[in-house]
């Protein structure tokens, strides 16, 4: 049994995701033909609050779509097991396309490298941005975020930051866990 | 599906041994991976870096081609190598030949083998994964699988549907591999054919046995024919091609019988006006080619989730 | 050689309905009155059974040709170690013994590396092909115990009539491996619900009845003393029960693996679990519990067949048929049948001693003062777990490995001479 320790309360994560939505807020009135593609598991809800977030604002909902990046994984074999592939969704046209992916924490980065592969395979898009809820500062690739919820640089590196979405989980959290 | 399960096993030998949750986790991995053989890139770096090698110890032609392509759609290295190009005609035995192949850090070993067991035994034996891609009379996941993929897609559910599997059930893998797989997600199997060829004995896993045409056929939602081989007719299992196409053949008139919607499935390849009859193969009930084009969907998930589930024992 | 006196035992002799507890003396390599020992070497067997030797029907010993797998020196050892002092060699060697030098062979052998009484078994026909007779009497005459083409069966009904009549005028029995080859053909297990649930090759039993009828008719017919091989199928026995109300001089023995495991063990592919015959269903394996119990199956033989690791470490379509047996009998039997409840321990032991002795035509096999002093002394109750890397045996091939069973051998004596001791 994994022990969870609370990193972030609700109020805590939910200012985090009003802060992002502002930060893309803030670009997309420039270019409202950004695109937000949330990979699984919890870039997806988070993609969606931010589409929602910009339809009020602006009164333009941007397309929003859905990524697995597991077949695009360099780490396969390494886990203990292998979780559910779930969905992809692109609802637009890669080609060209001005693309911001969401997760939900940047962490060693590699995740973000997988998605890049997995993007790119769809087509050829104009541009890639990227927005995280939760930066954790010492990425293990060299990839940043362009949007930022906030920031957790002082999280022991021994642990594992898990979001919890109301979408997903029934409430807004973040907590600590031990890595496998 | 819990968000909690996770794939864990190394191999993947015969259905017999994987719980409904494993199979219906297969079939939903297997969704995804059928829409990316629908994109322009038809590939992704899933087995970037793996090592996969086909060892056909028995021929096959379709079975072979569908795991390389899905192997390369994965990005894996692939060696290919058959009962006579391998050290198996200088009197090495299996096992032996096998270890070699594992010494060169192979990660996972797709394997057919005409006796039954086979797989089981080498996989007793050496830490690569291996996935059994048919053994003897005994077991043919991976095809049982697609023909499961191609039933929920067309059906929308498993469970509750009468499924008629007709022919040479004694020698048949795929029989089998079907019958655990369906018995599992709760369907109801019927195996129909002459009693030389589909022994009372199947009624001991839950089947209905029955050597009449017609039982099988009434109210079936998916009729799945097997291929009849001709060396049967001189080992005495029945008079002639021509007899048992007549009485245990689907022709245009006893497809009659069937239901509007009931599916036509073939594991390939077809004796045509055999075990059935062209019109039907060809007509509107037949999803025979979408089975391979799902197999090639079912082959993808298995690769994947064999060689990610952590190698080593 | 010391006088010995076996103190203490509990002596079962079921040729004299003895089952008491008393001493027991060996003299010049014979049994003896304990009270005409000179000095002798005291051994304490106080809590344990002191019987007759073992004796064992069936047994492959594989030299000449195999010798890989076993030889007359490693399959002595492990009979001794199994409590047996009299074991029958199968000549389905290679060569095989169908010609009196080969017995020849395999006595000078057996008399300069055995350490238990070997009994040659002569091939009933010439290389064992089932299409001429060997020479029966000439076989009779380099000393053979029996005939047999075990691992074969002679197909041609004639050529079975024409051995049956012409063997007894060397009062000598058939040992018959009861098998019809166009209902075996090809099969590598029992056929039935495991067969086909697996997809393995099976083969009915219906091929060992046909044959194990034909024998019972034959005998019938000729009056020749057919003993049948390792039985194994329900309708086997009752063909047998027949015979034997009848009065037929028709016996049959069963092994202790055809008691022990069904043909479910078969669904781990191991290939120790493959043997001819087969292991049947439950239902045939409770039959012939209960044949042994009614008194219709007399003995109980090992067929010990030794394989390689080489051998059986392959498919399991492609292993040899066969596994090792001498060093599990008495614990395997003495598990099911005797702390089963089935058999007391005198019928248990007859199973081994006096029932054999019948098969073979020795008259009066106990432990009488006078009579060669073959003696079998275990712990019925000491439990253990079959572990094949201690077997005296050359092979492994055991499908007992792992298990726990009741009943260990202490010590063997063959002729008044320790021969094995644990």
């Amino acid at each position: 049994m994994t022990t969870e320790k609370l990193l972030f309360n609700t109020g805590e994560v939910q200012d985090g995701v009003q802060h992002l939505c502002e930060a893309v807020l803030r670009d997309f009135k420039e270019n409202p033909d950004y695109v937000l593609l949330g990979l699984h598991k919890q870039g997806v809800p988070l993609a969606e609050r931010i589409a929602d977030h910009l339809e009020e604002k602006t009164g333009t909902r941007p397309a929003v779509g859905k990524l697995d990046i597991s077949m695009y994984r360099d780490d396969i074999g390494l886990r203990s097991g292998l979780p559910l592939i779930r969905e992809t969704v692109i609802p637009f046209n890669m080609e060209d396309a001005k693309v911001i992916l969401v997760d939900d924490v940047l962490s060693s980065g590699r995740a973000i490298r997988a998605a890049l592969s997995a993007v790119t395979s769809f087509g050829r898009p104009a541009c890639l941005r990227l927005a995280v809820l939760i930066d954790r500062g010492r990425p293990e690739f060299p990839i940043r975020a362009d949007y930022v919820g906030f920031n957790a640089f002082d999280v022991d590196p021994a642990q594992k930051i898990v979001l919890k979405l109301t979408e997903n989980d029934g409430e807004d959290a973040a907590v600590a866990i031990q890595w496998r | 599906m819990t968000a909690e399960f996770r794939w864990t096993r190394k191999d993947l030998l015969s259905l017999y041994d994987l719980s409904a949750e494993e199979i219906t986790y297969i079939l939903d991995t297997a969704e995804e991976f059928k829409k990316v053989s629908e994109r322009n890139v038809k590939k992704v770096p899933a087995l970037r870096g793996k090592t996969v090698v086909n060892f056909f110890v028995e021929p096959s032609t379709r079975t072979r081609v569908s795991f390389e392509l899905a192997e390369q759609r994965l990005s894996a290295d692939i060696v290919n190598m058959t009962a006579s190009t391998s050290s198996l005609t200088k009197g090495e035995s299996l096992l032996d030949t096998v270890r070699n192949i594992e010494a060169l850090q192979v990660d996972l070993l797709v394997m057919r083998h005409r006796a039954t067991g086979a797989q089981n035994f080498i996989a007793q034996n050496v830490s690569c994964g291996v996935i059994n891609a048919g053994d003897g009379a005994h077991s043919h996941p991976t095809q049982a699988l697609l023909d499961m993929f191609t039933i929920r897609e067309k059906k929308g559910r498993i469970k509750g549907l009468k499924v008629a599997i007709i022919g040479d059930i004694l020698h048949s893998r795929v029989a089998r591999s079907n019958m655990w797989g369906l018995l599992k997600l709760g369907a109801d199997v019927v195996f129909a054919g002459p009693a030389t060829l589909v022994p009372r004995e199947f009624e001991e896993a839950g089947v209905k046995v029955c050597h009449r045409l017609e039982e099988a056929l009434e109210g079936a939602d998916v009729v799945n024919l097997l291929r009849i081989q001709h060396e049967r007719q001189s080992a005495g299992f029945f008079p002639s091609i021509n007899e048992y196409s007549r009485f245990f053949g689907i022709n245009q008139e006893n497809i009659k019988r069937l239901k509007p919607d009931t599916l036509i499935m073939h594991p390939g390849p077809i004796n045509r006006d055999v075990e059935l009859d062209s019109s039907v193969a060809d007509g509107p009930n037949s999803v025979i080619l979408e089975q391979v084009t799902n197999g090639l969907a079912v082959r993808m998930a298995v690769l994947f989730l064999v060689a990610g589930c952590g190698g080593k024992r | 050689m010391n006088d010995i006196l076996l103190k203490g035992g509990r002596v079962v002799d079921p040729g004299r309905n003895i089952d008491q507890v008393m001493d027991l003396g060996i003299s010049n390599g014979v049994f003896a009155d304990p009270a005409d020992l000179h000095d002798p070497e005291v051994v304490d067997v106080s809590g344990l059974v002191v019987t007759p030797g073992f004796i064992d029907v069936h047994v492959h010993l594989r030299q000449p040709g195999n010798t890989a797998a076993e030889t007359i020196a490693t399959g002595t050892l492990a009979a001794a170690a199994g409590g047996f002092t009299s074991i029958v060699a199968m000549p389905n060697t290679n060569p095989p013994a169908d010609t009196a030098g080969a017995i020849e062979y395999l006595r000078s052998q057996a008399a300069q590396k055995g350490c238990v009484r070997v009994l040659p078994c002569g091939c009933l026909t010439k290389g064992r092909q089932g299409k001429e007779m060997a020479g029966i009497g000439g076989l009779a005459a380099a000393g053979v115990a029996a005939f047999s083409d075990d691992g074969s069966c002679v197909q041609d009904h004639a050529l079975m009539r024409h051995l049956a009549e012409y063997i007894q005028s060397f009062n000598l029995p058939i040992l018959d491996h009861c098998e019809n080859d166009c209902l075996a053909a090809g099969g590598v297990m029992h056929e039935g619900k495991w067969s086909v649930l697996l997809g393995m090759k099976g083969y009915c039993s219906a091929a060992e009845e046909l044959m194990v009828a034909r024998d019972v008719i034959l005998s019938r017919m000729t009056g020749a003393r057919f003993h049948i091989q390792h039985i194994s199928s329900k309708e086997c026995v009752r063909l047998l029960a027949e015979a034997r109300r009848d009065r037929l001089p028709v016996t049959a023995e069963v092994t202790p693996h055809h008691i022990a495991l069904t043909d479910e063990c078969i669904k781990t592919y191991d290939t120790n679990f493959k043997m001819n015959p087969p292991l049947r269903s439950e239902e045939d394996r409770k039959a012939l519990i209960e044949g042994l119990a009614s008194g219709v199956i007399t003995v109980i033989a090992t067929d010990h067949a030794p394989h390689t690791n080489t051998a059986k470490m392959v498919e399991f379509d492609d292993a040899p048929f066969g596994v090792v047996g001498l060093e599990t009998a008495l614990p395997v039997s003495l598990t099911i049948l005797y702390h089963g409840g089935v058999l007391t321990l005198p019928q248990l032991i007859s199973k081994f001693t006096t029932g054999p002795a019948e098969v073979l035509g020795l008259k009066r096999y106990d432990l009488r003062n006078g009579n060669p002093a073959d003696v079998t002394i275990f712990d019925p109750e000491k439990s253990f777990t079959v572990d094949p890397e201690k077997f005296r045996s050359k092979a492994r091939n055991t499908p007992f490995a792992g298990r726990t069973y009741k009943g260990v051998i202490k010590r063997t004596y063959v002729g008044g001479k320790l021969v094995f001791q644990q």
